[in-house]
């Protein structure tokens, strides 16, 4: 009772919301061609939802959906009679406001030499656009913006624009690729349409959202539609919102985007990327043009056409003299997506990018902006992911110590394993937290990964680590998963290596140096520097041999205080490359050990070229949780232990170096 | 020694080496618009048109075919020596052309095949596109070129301006046409992104893909095409294979099919590398 009860209060008259029965869907169709306006709306051809002109309901993609995926897109068949669950495919409406080839002007010159300049007026039918959804709405709107809001205007564009009555329909069937939820336009219709229509099993909700929409939903003359039929549509929207999610965190995108024009994830981009243009062609927001002339023989009448053109060809950023702006992919692929995502708001007040997805579905060979976004200028670890991290947070599992190799006097390499067999070698992270019960935690670096564990190489100084490099051959003991974030190997390929580990900064670079020399090709010179207080102290002694006779890669060690044994330099670490032939501009440097070991290091790294942003340090603060939501390893915005240990230093900012931080 | 452009009407030579004479046959399609060209153009030198043979300078050369003997060498030094102006038209000429496939295989093998008297057919080890020999000044591609490039091109030399070639991928074209990707919607190989525009799209539209005879478009990433070739199914060698059409032996083609395999004529497995990768010497 209670139920029928508010169900009456909600079913009060609605002003404007009527209900077309789906068997009267032609009477609309007639009803916008009667006004002599070609219908334009979703049609199948060629494998796809296009669109085209539409006369009658048969002309539409009755119960025809499509499955999209980056660089995939396939028709597929829903057994129903619905004309609208599909998501956007490759047509915008771009190509019918904004046509791809356009006369622009005539010129003429006569026998005597006299000349003439006319634009070409085009004759603009009258239009109706039928099926907009919410991202291309907005699209729309950005390119009112682009193309009328400066102080001069594209008049074609205003004349098609201002012809075009727009007929929105509510999207109910999001596609694999859209993130209109991401970019604030979609999914549902806020307004730029005449009408709008909300697609149900049995009928479109319609609503009007100007005068001459109003108009036309009168003369409809539609019954109002129930209170359940609204609800219907209005569940419908939230499940899309909710299919959608939010794959692209905007918070703070323009100024994390420029922020990162260096990279070197612009290049990996241009391994893949095809520079084809099928992209810019795609996006319902991209506009720019190029015009050339066209003229007879003898050059007496001409005709300027423009046409759409795209900032992947070379041609587009060509100058004189064979110049080129943007000379390399890389360069073309980062103008457009900062364009896009960035520069674009400085420009005209809102983002390039609608959400629509069909950059990533069209794109030949799938790159995805959503991911790309994401690992170019990653967001701010904010409260869900600290969520996530927490449940992953360290379950203790029990390892086995199946070697115990001395270092030094009082350092020791053990080697681990699971009895679990899982495969540690693949799990990120770049330390485990050693537990033995009773004794309490401690934060190891790994030093070497295994496919069944990993080395551990400890310096006894405190009760913990006295503990852990006395245990022996067979001993058990508890570790956490990999934790942090470690060196970023793979941001150094193509580049050359420089490596300083200082003391027992060593260990946690030694993985990087395995990492390199497994895919050696990958990485251009590669330098290896370890300086240690004493040669009592050199780590690692037989590797460094070994790695210095491979002859593809420099080792260079030092230590502070010679002995009698010692015949090698002797010296601070940085003396080792302070005089090295070799160009910090093509490098990037991982650096580990004490303190003032860093400073002096980056330093000298700086000072031979290499910026901010390719040097990377380890930090090392008081880890007591591992995943940060202790709080002891604070440093600044950041937690040592998940935001780090490693960071870059254009990372770090002036919290490097600066005291009591 | 050059002449002087005195004359107000331009000499227009075409030379033919290697090919099947569809390009020549181009310009013939032109009709009404041949006929104004004619006007306008001494065309002084044309053996598909017709068996009067004239001498250079021209002030424009155009060359049709590959070169494949050691008479065609010759010809294009000395046609070169005699052209301010000298524009490839066609893949044989741009880009080897399909006799070019014989670069990765046994070519005496196949003349030995072919003839009944191998020892009559003088011709090089290699067929290469006239820039391994001499300077090029300018280039109209496709298997046969475009008529309406060729018109361009015409009227760009006759009106003083630089002719309006883009050398964009086929994808802008494609897409400005509104065409639906026949590789992302049906899953169709297709080389338009790495090939070079002029055609209007044609395969594309016809919903097949497009097989490159426009040949590669300016920093062709064939690499990253053809790993996606692999990606949608193909076996390497097959998405090799791809490539090796009227432009195979253009250097971003070419090197695909060392990297994939599907080398022409040769059994998948194999990847030999083309007989002459490099200019050979006695070139520019």
């Amino acid at each position: 009772m209670t139920s029928s009860a508010v169900t009456t209060v909600i079913a009060e008259p609605r002003s404007g919301t009527g209900f077309l029965p789906r068997a009267e869907f032609q009477h609309l169709i007639d009803l916008l061609a009667e006004d002599g306006r070609t219908v334009i709306g979703p049609t199948v051809s060629d494998g796809a939802i296009v669109y085209g002109e539409v006369r009658a309901v048969t002309d539409l993609p009755v119960g025809v959906g499509a499955e999209q995926s980056p660089g995939r897109y396939r028709l597929v068949d829903h057994h129903d009679a619905r004309y609208f669950a599909y998501a956007v495919g490759p047509t915008s409406w771009k190509r019918f406001v904004f046509p791809p080839t356009l006369e622009l002007a005539q010129s003429h010159r006569d026998e005597q030499g006299h000349v003439s300049f006319g634009p070409v007026r085009h004759e603009i039918p009258k239009m109706a656009f039928l099926g907009v959804r919410a991202c291309e709405l907005a699209a729309l709107g950005i390119e009112d913006r682009v193309l009328l809001g400066g102080p001069y205007t594209d008049e074609d564009f205003r004349r098609r624009r201002d012809n075009a009555l727009i007929v929105a329909v509510q999207c109910a069937e999001p596609g694999g690729t859209c993130f209109c939820t991401s970019m604030g336009t979609g999914p549902g219709v806020r307004g730029g349409h005449d009408v709008l229509l909300v697609e149900l099993a049995d009928g479109f909700l319609v609503s009007s959202g100007s005068e001459e929409g109003a108009a036309i939903v009168a003369r409809l003359g539609l019954a109002d539609a129930t209170a359940d039929q609204v609800v219907e549509g209005s569940d419908q929207l939230v499940a899309a919102r909710d299919r959608i999610g939010d794959p692209v965190v905007t918070a703070g995108l323009h100024d994390r985007l420029l922020a990162k024009l260096d990279s070197p994830r612009w290049a990996e981009i241009a391994e893949r990327c095809l520079a084809c243009t099928n992209c810019t062609a795609a996006c319902p927001t991209c506009f720019c043009t190029s015009v050339s002339q066209r003229s007879d023989l003898d050059g007496h009448t001409a005709v300027t056409e423009r046409r759409w053109d795209f900032c992947f060809t070379k041609g587009f950023s060509a100058v004189a003299l064979g110049g080129n702006f943007r000379p390399r992919v890389q360069d073309r692929y980062r103008q457009w997506l900062t364009h896009k995502f960035a520069t674009w708001i400085d420009q005209f007040g809102t983002s390039g990018c609608v959400g629509c997805g069909r950059c990533i579905t069209w794109c030949p060979v799938g790159i995805d902006v959503r991911e790309e976004l994401n690992l170019i200028a990653p967001p701010p670890v904010l409260g869900t992911e600290a969520q996530a991290a927490a449940a992953r947070a360290p379950r203790t599992s029990v390892f086995h110590v199946d070697a115990v190799r001395p270092e030094t006097h009082d350092t020791v390499t053990l080697t681990l394993s699971t009895p679990d067999g899982m495969d540690w070698s693949r799990l990120h992270g770049e330390f485990v937290m050693v537990s033995a019960p009773a004794i309490g935690s401690i934060p190891i670096s790994i030093s070497r990964r295994l496919p069944t564990g990993m080395e551990l190489t400890v310096r006894a100084v405190g009760p913990a680590s006295t503990f852990v490099t006395g245990l022996e051959r067979g001993a058990e003991v508890g570790l956490s998963a990999p934790l942090g974030h470690g060196w970023p190997v793979e941001a150094a390929h193509d580049h050359d290596v420089v490596i300083v580990g200082g003391g027992m900064g060593f260990p946690p670079l030694r993985p990087v140096v395995d990492e390199i020399l497994a895919h050696r090709a990958s990485f251009g010179d590669v330098h290896v520097y370890h300086g240690a207080r004493t040669p009592g102290d050199l780590l690692y002694k037989e590797e460094l041999a070994a790695w210095a006779s491979r002859g593809d890669l420099e080792v260079g060690v030092t230590v502070d205080r010679a002995d009698a044994t010692w015949l090698g330099r002797v010296g601070v670490v940085t003396q080792l490359f302070d005089h090295a032939r070799w160009d910090g501009t093509k490098a990037i440097a991982f650096v580990c050990g004490p303190e003032r070991m860093i400073q002096a290091t980056v330093s000298t790294l700086a000072a031979r070229g290499i910026t901010q942003d390719r040097i990377f340090i380890s930090m090392e603060r008081h880890m007591e949780c591992g995943v940060g939501l202790c709080g002891h390893c604070q440093m600044g915005p950041f937690f040592v232990c998940k935001d780090g240990p490693v960071f870059s230093l254009a990372q770090l900012g002036d919290v490097f170096g600066r005291e009591g931080i | 020694m050059v002449r002087a452009t005195s004359t107000p009407r331009p000499r227009l030579g075409v030379v033919k080496l290697a090919s099947c004479d569809g390009c020549q046959l181009m310009l013939l399609n032109l009709e009404d618009a041949l006929l104004s060209v004619a006007e306008r153009i001494d065309i002084v030198e044309f053996p598909e048109a017709t068996s009067h043979r004239s001498s250079g300078p021209y002030d424009v050369v155009l060359v049709e075919g590959a070169v494949s003997t050691p008479e065609q060498l010759e010809t294009i030094h000395a046609v070169r020596r005699e052209a301010k102006v000298l524009v490839t038209i066609g893949a044989c000429a741009t880009a080897g052309g399909i006799q070019a496939m014989r670069n990765w295989a046994n070519h005496d093998a196949f003349r030995a095949a072919v003839y009944a008297h191998p020892e009559y057919v003088e011709s090089l080890a290699t067929a290469q596109p006239v820039s391994d020999y001499v300077k090029v000044d300018g280039e109209l591609r496709g298997c046969p070129i475009n008529g309406d490039q060729l018109l361009e091109f015409v009227t760009a030399l006759l009106t003083g301006r630089r002719a309006n070639l883009p050398d964009e991928a086929v994808c802008a074209a494609c897409k400005r046409a509104g065409r639906v990707c026949v590789m992302v919607s049906q899953g169709i190989p297709c080389l338009g992104p790495v090939t070079m525009t002029g055609c209007g799209a044609l395969c594309p539209g016809f919903d097949r893909g497009c097989y490159g005879c426009f040949g590669p478009r300016e920093q062709a990433n064939a690499a990253s095409l053809g790993r996606q070739f692999v990606a949608m199914g193909e076996a390497p060698a097959e998405a090799g294979r791809l490539f090796a059409g009227f432009t195979g032996y253009a250097p971003p083609f070419r090197d695909v099919i060392t990297e994939f395999g599907g080398a022409p004529g040769v059994p998948a497995g194999h990847a030999p590398s083309p007989a002459s990768t490099g200019t050979p010497s006695g070139g520019k």
